[in-house]
């Protein structure tokens, strides 16, 4: 075989060296798996995020290296008092990559097309988190071509993180109108990137938008090609057909760290990945059994040896280093004894069984059967026999809206530092599964007001003081074993230049310039 | 004759009936629905009812699969839940690159595997023929992805001879020596194990029909070796071949989902995997029935291509 396989590189003729270098201009970029939709709003996947952004943008943005919010196609905004309205001043003389002017009905259409039933773009598409990120807007309206208005039902002071999420982008009504149900094969915003074309499978190409408003854009053309099998990727950038990866898997970590003719880029992400505990169950209504849990599980291992570096150990929801994070926030170390204690106290000195389960993979879920085995061992050390029980990740999350759940393990992309997008959410007793993603089932009457109190007041340190206590609650209360935040891992070319990962696992790749 | 081809073309119908009864089942009541997977983690339940009422699943699974039939029928496949892009469209996109990969692991694993088994079955038990058997044994153990994940790294990564993946170079390229240098390790990757198996089945039946006493009356008038074993030997060999070399057509268009997913091949496979983990029912459904249709269509031929091979198989 290996003699026909040499015949048959001799026949094509490409011996030595296949990969020849990419055009001047050109970047080619690797992604884990092909992007489905590139209409922002029917986006629900990371690998469509991280393309269709460059095409499309939001009234405000992240700032370059956090998900701090700094003026994106608004120049600046107002809150009124009770919280209710935010007031947009849109910039002058931007257009779509079709020519259609940006402004304020443009603002209205985009946002409104998501939960309006009556508006006329509304059938054209399937907006999966209408309900998430606008279940709280009454309506935008148009104050002028330049001004528009966001009119809230009650205030929710993450207001403004929501509008910087890819959900919220404001994309051209004249595209939409005219390409009706196929706008997501034909997005247009004001980005800086337009849209060119896309090779089902193969690749999607985007071109510079050389009227860019924000910088002049370096890359003439970027390219984006799926590649699903993990050795395939990395093949293909080590032998320098692609510029950039990311998601490398922690198994290559090592590899590539070692590999003096490419850069590798770490991140951490605002990510949790956590051990969800049934807190209305028994044995774990009990505080003392949770705590346990906390100190059996030894996530420094976790990472070390599982993730190998690709995560970080978690002492919370919230990402540290961030404006909402508690830095004196203590964390629970890996105290076998102490667990067994805690146990012995909760009336349990011989464990107990319970079962675990665990999703064979899914968005955010990092290895979840490998770090589910370790915890696994864990407790076992301290009298806990627990079952692991893998699922499919759809049925998987069908499954935890049961409420029959005693451990599972899962993961949140709060997509911004701010500590709403991940406590109230997660851990606010109004969002118990089924009608919201309190899998957890924790319910703490303190905790649920500090974070409606905190949703009300709009001034950011007297938020981050109301965190600051609720995470306290949090990690007294110990709700889950808090596991790890996902570091981003990027690999580039040396022939990149510029590039940042971005804590909101966005790939900014207008920021690029080619050697 | 005519009538045996137009009675194999009608009974397509109930076969691709079944095929599409049994699919959208196994889709429909395995664990998981769209709508929750679309949505993630972070679905509430409004989404979710909102989601699910849009797509259509809200109703019985006989509505849902009569409404579905109901547009099949007419030509239209419907609409892929998740890129909202025609599924016909889509499928037959795909199912070019599908195309090429089967045809030509199907040629290597025709020409190789004969040639093989030709020359295993002129002089058994010499080295060839024992070499061949322990590749055989070796090509019919080893996993596809596992095989061409070695291949890949071996000729890819360190030798720098064959691009990895895909189907043309992200850039330039395009023509047909584009194609080739990608077609080669996938192709191989996936016809691996049918050359064994041909090139066994070949070897065994050929050394069954060099034992006939027609081959030794070939020898006996004089002709030469070579025509002996092809003209007179190879031809009456090849019914059961043929016959084996239809399966694997089968087994190669199934291998292909495999293959085309260690390779980033942008073939139906691909598409169907990506369809099946985001259960995009109609995506899947439309391209099991074009894959389908096309396994029946190749059992046909090999079947037609008996009378060929041998005079005294008549259909009636």
């Amino acid at each position: 075989m290996i003699a026909m396989l040499m015949f048959a590189a001799l026949i094509v003729g490409v011996v030595p060296g296949v990969a020849g270098a990419q055009p001047a201009g050109t970047l080619v970029v690797g992604l884990v798996a092909e992007p489905v939709n590139l209409d922002p709003p029917q986006v629900t996947d990371l690998n469509s995020n991280r393309v269709s952004r460059r095409i499309a943008e939001t009234l405000v943005a992240f700032a370059e290296d956090s998900t701090k919010i700094v003026p994106g196609l608004a120049e600046s905004w107002t809150i009124s008092n009770d919280g209710l309205q935010y007031t947009f001043k849109l910039r002058k003389g931007i257009a779509f990559h079709d020519g259609t002017p940006l402004d304020a009905a443009a603002v209205k259409f985009s946002i409104e097309r998501q939960f309006n039933p009556d508006h006329p773009a509304n059938k054209l598409g399937k907006y999966p988190f209408a309900n998430y990120f606008f279940g709280n807007v009454k309506a935008v309206e148009v104050l002028s071509p330049e001004r528009v208005a966001f009119l809230l039902k009650e205030p929710r002071a993450s207001f403004l993180a929501v509008l910087a999420a890819g959900a919220a982008s404001i994309v051209s009504p004249t595209a939409v109108m005219k390409w009706g149900n196929d706008y997501a094969l034909h997005p247009v915003g004001t980005g800086p990137f337009k849209f060119a074309s896309w090779d089902r499978g193969q690749r999607v190409i985007l071109e510079k938008n050389p009227s860019y408003w924000k910088h002049p854009v370096k890359v003439d053309r970027v390219i984006y090609r799926p590649i699903v099998e993990d050795q395939a990727r990395l093949t293909e950038f080590l032998t320098g057909t692609l510029d950039v990866i990311v998601g490398v898997p922690p198994d290559f970590v090592g590899q590539l760290e070692s590999n003096p003719k490419i850069q590798l880029l770490k991140q951490v992400g605002a990510h949790v990945w956590y051990l969800g505990i049934n807190n209305q169950k028994k044995p774990f209504d009990d505080k003392r059994v949770r705590q346990a849990l906390n100190y059996a599980v030894n996530k420094d291992a976790i990472v070390r040896d599982v993730l190998k570096g690709t995560g970080a150990p978690s002492k919370g929801p919230v990402l540290p280093g961030t404006w909402g994070a508690d830095a004196a926030l203590k964390a629970y170390p890996y105290d076998p004894a102490r667990a067994k204690k805690l146990l012995a106290e909760a009336g349990y000195p011989n464990g107990f069984s319970t079962t675990l389960w665990v999703p064979e993979s899914g968005s955010g879920m990092q290895s979840p059967v490998a770090m589910s085995t370790v915890m696994q061992s864990n407790l076992k050390a301290v009298g806990v026999t627990v079952t692991l029980q893998t699922m499919e990740w759809g049925a998987y999350l069908a499954k935890l809206r049961s409420k029959e759940q005693d451990l599972f393990a899962l993961s949140w992309m709060a997509g911004s530092e701010d500590p709403d997008m991940v406590l109230y959410p997660l851990l606010h007793s109004s969002q118990w599964t089924p009608n919201g993603p309190n899998r957890a089932l924790y319910k703490n009457p303190r905790f649920d007001e500090l974070l409606t109190q905190a949703r009300q007041v709009t001034d950011q340190a007297k938020r981050a003081e109301l965190y600051r206590e609720a995470q306290r609650l949090l990690v007294e209360d110990a709700p889950w074993v808090f596991v790890d935040h996902e570091v981003q891992i990027a690999a580039l070319s040396k022939r990149v230049t510029g590039f940042k990962l971005h804590p909101s696992f966005d790939l900014r790749v207008e920021t690029i310039s080619l050697k | 004759m005519k009538r045996y081809v137009a009675r194999r073309l009608l009974l397509l119908v109930p076969v691709l009936a079944g095929v599409s009864i049994v699919v959208f089942m196994v889709l429909h009541l395995s664990p998981g629905d769209p709508a929750e997977i679309m949505l993630g983690s972070q679905a509430t339940q409004a989404d979710l009812a909102r989601l699910r009422a849009e797509l259509g699943l809200t109703e019985p699974l006989p509505v849902q699969y009569v409404r579905w039939l109901a547009h099949v029928v007419r030509g239209d496949l419907g609409r892929s839940l998740w890129t909202k892009r025609p599924v016909l469209a889509e499928v037959l996109d795909r199912f070019k690159a599908t195309l090429v990969l089967t045809t030509c692991g199907l040629v290597l694993s025709s020409v190789i595997g004969i040639g093989l088994g030709v020359a295993s079955a002129m002089r058994p038990h010499s080295l060839l023929d024992r070499g061949s058997a322990v590749a055989s044994l070796f090509g019919a153990s080893m996993p596809v992805f596992w095989l061409g994940i070695v291949l890949m790294v071996l000729f890819s990564l360190w030798l720098g001879w064959l691009p990895a993946s895909g189907m043309f170079a992200p850039y330039g390229g395009g023509d047909l020596r584009d194609l080739i240098s990608h077609l080669v390790l996938p192709a191989v990757t996936l016809a691996a194990a049918s050359i064994t198996i041909v090139a066994r089945l070949t070897r065994s039946t050929m050394l069954e029909v060099l034992g006939q006493d027609y081959i030794r009356t070939a020898r006996a008038k004089g002709l030469i070796e070579r025509a002996v074993v092809l003209r007179h030997g190879l031809k009456n060999a090849l019914v059961p071949i043929v016959t084996v070399i239809g399966v694997q057509a089968g087994y190669l268009l199934g291998g292909a989902v495999l293959t085309e997913t260690v390779f980033a091949w942008p073939g139906v496979g691909t598409l169907m995997v990506q369809g099946i983990l985001a259960r995009d029912f109609p995506l899947v459904q439309g391209a099991v029935l074009v894959v389908a249709l096309t396994f029946v269509l190749v059992n046909l031929a090999v079947d037609l291509l008996y009378v060929w091979l041998d005079p005294r198989i008549r259909y009636e």
